[in-house]
């Protein structure tokens, strides 16, 4: 198990309710940890529509997560 | 023939029209504008119009030369009456001609509009209750209007037509910075910069680069001002409902700054426009409210070399990312085409009016450091703002592994202007070849000796090439030239026939590509 600090953008913050927590998983890909938080906070977007940026840079959704690894989902803006 | 002149006589349109007359052109598209009985709510008896005929001139021809290459229009005139004139009687007269409809209407268009606010010619009213007024060039005008006189254009006395009383634009607050010096306030004044977008972030970005005396701004926006615009979009107000964003901003910031050369475009920004209005400009800057537009400067920017600056709002965030030429784009952050109605825009999800205010402010904040060359960790990635935590969080974007030198290899093929049709305009030629199309030069020695291509091509001689349109990739991007556009456009033809796709012709040939339209 590895302890992942997830943020959480836009939409993403409104349906989880939150736009920070702690998450002790077993997932070892940011794939498997957002389906993982998907569930439980029932976001609807699926991995495609969104971006993963891992320890300040923008990463890829099979990308392994390091104990400590900062995460944050984040969704794309429209307004202007 | 004179691309603009003055007639102290009433206009032949005939004449006019015959001028224009051009084998190489299908059609044709003029503007009149007429003596009316009234303006500003008072009755009009007649008028008179002045001109300072030397400069006018001038400026007139620059703007005819300046329709004819920014459209690739074949010919282009502008007359104006000078002297009186009575109600009913034709004050303007403009005509284009033109290969396609659509480019002679656009530089119709372009051509009245720039003429009203560029040259300097005034109308003095007479109106039935007796009085007269002189009413000045409109971009004189709106500066004297909002700079606080009585609104109406015939409220200025008789030679008041410049803003003389006003005060000179200082901007003493910003060269006293050592990034900026007069050397930076140079590089200000000649930057030309295209705001797409005049709403929450657009007006934060036009109101700071007019402010900082920025040369020329562009400002496109199709929309109407909305009474929900106003708690967000604070350049304009209540009685401003109802008339076009782009030209209030642009009345706003002619008098905000008269020394910045604003113009407004009461048009949708989309692929194909942006493709043409974009190469006027040095930098871009996405304030747009959906992702098709976004996508669209975009690309525009990357397929021209140029920076641009985009940033998006939802309810207290926003992304904030600065695209230069060769670095990561928003297609390397976003690379799936990203659907409008996926995610809220202001309209569906909310937002507070500072947001895109900040947002906006950033934005304005990095063209300046941009046009400065001042360096900016947002050109390498995302910065994402969350105004609710006040927290800024940096993130860094690669370039997708595909692309190579300044272009990206997730672009869309480039749009044509008109999709029904085969051709590309010739100031299209330049931003082809960046854009990786093979040049197909189907001339004969001869004429290929008398002119040589002015980019890197493939021979191919006409009959060969439609003989055995094969011999061409499939999948290629191909665009075909000739002397004048007849060959290339019954070869874009066939090959689009033999099921290669990517085929287009040059419009109007080699005779439509000047000079300095040329790639290097």
């Amino acid at each position: 198990m590895s302890t992942i600090e997830v943020q959480y953008y836009a939409v993403l913050r409104e349906q989880a309710g939150l736009s920070q927590e702690r998450v002790v998983t077993a997932a070892a890909t940011a794939a498997a940890l957002y389906e993982e938080l998907r569930a439980r906070h029932g976001l609807t977007l699926g991995p495609a529509q969104l971006r993963v940026a891992i320890d300040g840079e923008f990463a890829d959704w099979q990308a392994p997560l390091a104990d400590g690894a900062k995460v944050v989902f984040i969704p794309p803006v429209a307004g202007g | 023939m004179a691309g603009f002149e003055f007639s102290d006589r009433p206009l032949d349109t005939a004449a006019l029209r015959a001028s224009l007359e051009d084998r190489a052109s299908g059609g044709y598209a003029s503007f009149e504008g007429w003596v009316r009985d009234h303006n500003d709510g008072r009755a009009v008896e007649r008028l008179e119009y002045e001109a300072y005929a030397e400069l006018a001139i001038k400026e007139g021809e620059r703007i005819i030369g300046e329709a004819v290459r920014r459209f690739g229009v074949r010919r282009a005139r502008c007359a104006h009456r000078v002297g009186p004139l009575a109600l009913g009687e034709l004050a303007v007269w403009v005509g284009v001609s033109s290969a396609h409809r659509g480019e002679a209407f656009a530089a119709c268009r372009y051509i009245i509009d720039e003429v009203k606010h560029r040259v300097p010619i005034w109308k003095k009213e007479h109106y039935a209750d007796g009085d007269s007024g002189w009413v000045n060039c409109e971009r004189c005008a709106a500066a004297l209007d909002d700079a606080g006189h009585a609104h109406g254009h015939g409220a200025n006395p008789a030679g008041a037509a410049h803003p003389a009383g006003l005060p000179q634009p200082d901007y003493s607050r910003q060269v006293v910075l050592p990034e900026v010096g007069q050397a930076g306030q140079a590089r200000l004044r000649a930057a030309k910069v295209l705001v797409v977008g005049a709403g929450g972030l657009g007006v934060p970005v036009l109101t700071y680069l007019a402010g900082a005396g920025i040369g020329t701004l562009g400002v496109v926006d199709a929309d109407l001002l909305e009474p929900s615009n106003l708690h967000r979009q604070i350049l304009y107000a209540l009685a401003d409902v109802g008339r076009p964003k782009a030209l209030l901003a642009a009345e706003r910031l002619r008098a905000l700054n008269p020394e910045v050369d604003v113009r407004a475009y009461v048009e949708r920004a989309d692929a194909a426009s942006l493709q043409v209005l974009a190469d006027g400009y040095d930098v871009l800057v996405d304030c747009s409210d959906n992702f098709t537009t976004r996508f669209a400067v975009n690309d525009a920017a990357v397929r021209l070399g140029k920076p641009a600056v985009l940033a998006s709002v939802y309810q207290y965030e926003g992304q904030l990312q600065v695209v230069r030429p060769g670095g990561p784009c928003l297609r390397c952050v976003w690379p799936d085409a990203t659907r409008d109605g996926l995610v809220g825009n202001c309209a569906e999800a909310g937002v507070l009016g500072p947001v895109p205010g900040v947002l906006g402010s950033l934005q304005a904040l990095e063209v300046l450091k941009l046009v400065l060359a001042v360096a900016t960790p947002a050109e390498h990635g995302v910065v994402l703002v969350d105004l609710g935590t006040l927290e800024m969080r940096h993130i860094k974007a690669r370039r997708a592994p595909q692309c190579a030198g300044r272009s990206c290899a997730r672009l869309p093929p480039a749009v044509a202007v008109d999709r029904e049709e085969l051709e590309l305009p010739a100031t299209a030629l330049a931003s082809a070849v960046a854009d990786g199309f093979t040049v197909i030069d189907v001339r004969d020695a001869r004429e290929r000796a008398e002119r040589p291509a002015p980019c890197p091509h493939r021979h191919i001689p006409l009959d060969r090439l439609v003989d055995d349109p094969r011999q061409l990739d499939a999948s290629g991007r191909y665009l075909v030239l000739c002397a004048r556009g007849q060959r290339s456009s019954a070869a874009a033809e066939a090959l689009r026939r033999a099921g290669i796709r990517g085929a287009w012709s040059l419009r109007g040939g080699l005779a439509a590509v000047g000079a300095d339209l040329a790639p290097a």
